[in-house]
């Protein structure tokens, strides 16, 4: 949260958690690097940068497959917010092993020549006019510039200097290197001779991310589909007692944010659904200690006024509630954020 | 219903769900890239027979002849008369001083070899102190031939880069066939696997130009006329019968 900055908040799960990606990311190179020197004939292995090109490139993809399967993962099932919490951390090292696997094809495939390697890189195929002849190396110079943007701007330093909407937009443009990506393999590799093994890859990780994408967007659509009930401005969130104590029920207005109705004992309250941070959904989080923490990176919120505790700025909105015949009502009108409203008491509890 | 596990990150602590979870993921995650590593590098195709030693000095003697690409026509590396291309360190030509060409010379390197074909990647060329011209003999015309294939950079295919070929290989195929190194062309599915090629050249028997590096790394057809020149085979086909498939 933006009170100050280092450079990570280390703490036992974050250490554990990049523990786990470092020692995956060995054990893919060295199971590649392995099963590829022992897999080839007898003094025709590969060699050894042409072998590290290949690991690092399979390896990048492979976890920029896994950190974009994550996203819908979480949002299918809570089992795997956990994994969602660092997940920067694999976009930087994901941007890591790219950027070993491009520098390696340019000093290996462009360098050694009178030609400078970067000039290189963008005349030594000029058909850009073919599909398949094109330069496929441009596509993934094109995904490792937006991968990098990304990795540089990860800190929460810069959500909070861009704006958490400019911020994310441009976190979104890891679609856009994905995309490149997928074509980059495809036109590559895929058309060498390694090409079913390159296809298949692509293939099935775009399956898999696409799908996962599907069915958590069919999720999410059929939640925007029941609009809660409004009359006079007033939106109806079912009955009271019925909103699990410490927690909340989404509701999705027939116009604007969904707002996230929590229940803390007897008292209702009402806040933006989206979380200032990176728009992690409050609804789904949990009233801990008296303030609203979202299930994403634990940002917190005082549920009486929208406000993260101090020292801590963001503030998300609230709205006013009221009780009618045991059902809680919420009105659509979003008070600015930060604005404190006093709770609903629910009268068979207080009572 | 609040006291159901709920993780937050940043807390220290015990974590608040369960670490056995965690700890599944996590050995899962690391099997995991262990299979997919090993079953993709697995599959990861051999480079062919290619071999570049370049802790291995040697002098070869011979006569240095510097068309159609600068090469050297020895009988020292025990398969009769053959031509050794020669060429630099890197992607681009040498030259020789003309003085040493049309003659007995020795020219120490690393050799890059593939089955019988040779090129050494040049340190030193010296005046052989026992000069005899090393002449090719006459070539034999061997007829037309339609071939599908692909046109290589023949250094990295002998062995510079393994594999040194393919579409991934492109660009730096084309940037030896700038710097004027030798091109060869072979057979669809010779590239991995083969131990020869054929010397490509126009179809007046000279190195292209710069006209043909579009279509190197690509799966093309030609149609030319088979050479044999000092046991090194030669197709000779004009640019206009190089079809891109």
């Amino acid at each position: 949260m933006a009170a100050g900055y280092s450079l990570v908040g280390w703490n036992g799960f974050k250490r554990a958690y990049d523990g786990v990606m470092l020692a995956g990311l060995a054990v893919f190179f060295a199971a590649h690097l392995g099963a590829g020197w022992m897999s080839a004939p007898a003094g025709q292995q590969p060699s050894e940068i042409q072998m590290l090109i290949r690991a690092s490139g399979a390896a990048a993809f492979s976890l920029l497959t896994i950190i974009l399967c994550l996203g819908p993962l979480a949002r299918l099932t809570p089992r795997a917010l956990p994994l969602v919490y660092n997940r920067r951390h694999l976009g930087v090292a994901c941007f890591l092993v790219a950027l070993l696997h491009g520098g390696l094809v340019v000093l290996w495939y462009h360098g050694f020549s009178e030609m400078n390697a970067f000039v290189s890189l963008l005349v030594s195929n000029p058909r850009y006019d073919s599909f398949g002849g094109f330069p496929f190396e441009s596509l993934g110079v094109a995904a490792l510039l937006i991968l990098f943007l990304m990795a540089a701007t990860s800190h929460d330093f810069w959500n909070t200097v861009l704006g958490p909407r400019f911020w994310k937009g441009l976190h979104m443009g890891v679609y856009a290197a994905y995309g490149l990506l997928v074509a980059h393999v495809m036109l590559g590799a895929a058309q060498g001779e390694a090409g079913f093994a390159a296809a298949a890859l692509a293939g099935v990780s775009a399956l898999l991310v696409s799908g996962l994408h599907i069915a958590a967007g069919q999720r999410e659509a059929a939640r925007d589909r029941a609009a809660a009930a409004e009359a006079e401005g007033w939106l109806d969130a079912g009955p009271a007692q019925e909103i699990p104590d410490g927690r909340a029920v989404i509701l999705t207005p027939p116009e604007g944010e969904r707002i996230a109705v929590f229940r803390e004992g007897a008292k209702i309250y009402a806040v933006a659904n989206a979380c200032r941070h990176q728009g992690g959904p409050l609804g789904e989080g949990r009233i801990l200690d008296g303030c609203i923490v979202c299930p994403w990176h634990g940002y917190q919120y005082r549920p009486e006024d929208g406000c993260s505790p101090p020292p801590f700025t963001e503030k998300v909105a609230t709205f006013r509630t009221r009780i009618r015949e045991g059902r809680v009502l919420v009105h659509r009108l979003a008070q600015p954020p930060g604005t404190e409203l006093a709770p609903t008491l629910i009268p068979e509890v207080v009572s | 219903m609040a006291q159901e596990p709920f993780f937050v990150g940043w807390q220290e602590g015990p974590p608040q769900i369960s670490r056995r979870q965690l700890l599944a993921a996590g050995a899962g995650l690391v099997a995991g890239s262990g299979a997919l590593g090993a079953g993709l590098g697995a599959v990861s195709p051999a480079p062919g027979p290619g071999v570049w030693d370049q802790g291995k000095k040697v002098a070869v003697t011979g006569t240095i002849y510097p068309e159609p690409y600068l090469h050297l026509l020895t009988e020292d590396l025990g398969y009769g008369l053959r031509p050794v291309f020669l060429v630099g360190p890197g992607k681009d030509r040498i030259h020789v001083r003309p003085a040493l060409t049309f003659t007995g010379a020795a020219v120490t390197g690393t050799l890059i070899e593939r089955g019988e074909h040779a090129m050494m990647a040049v340190e030193g060329v010296y005046p052989d102190p026992a000069p005899g011209r090393v002449r090719a003999g006459p070539e034999k015309d061997l007829g037309d031939a339609v071939l599908t294939g692909e046109i290589l950079d023949a250094k990295c295919w002998f062995g510079a880069m393994r594999p040194g070929h393919g579409k991934t290989h492109k660009a730096c195929a084309a940037l030896c066939a700038r710097g004027g190194l030798p091109l060869a062309f072979a057979e669809t599915g010779r590239c991995a696997n083969g131990k020869a090629a054929l010397l490509l050249l126009d179809e007046r028997g000279r190195a292209f130009g710069p006209q043909i590096i579009p279509f190197v790394a690509d799966a093309v057809m030609i149609r030319g006329r088979i050479f044999e020149v000092a046991g090194l085979r030669q197709v000779r086909v004009a640019l206009e019968d190089v079809v891109r498939l």
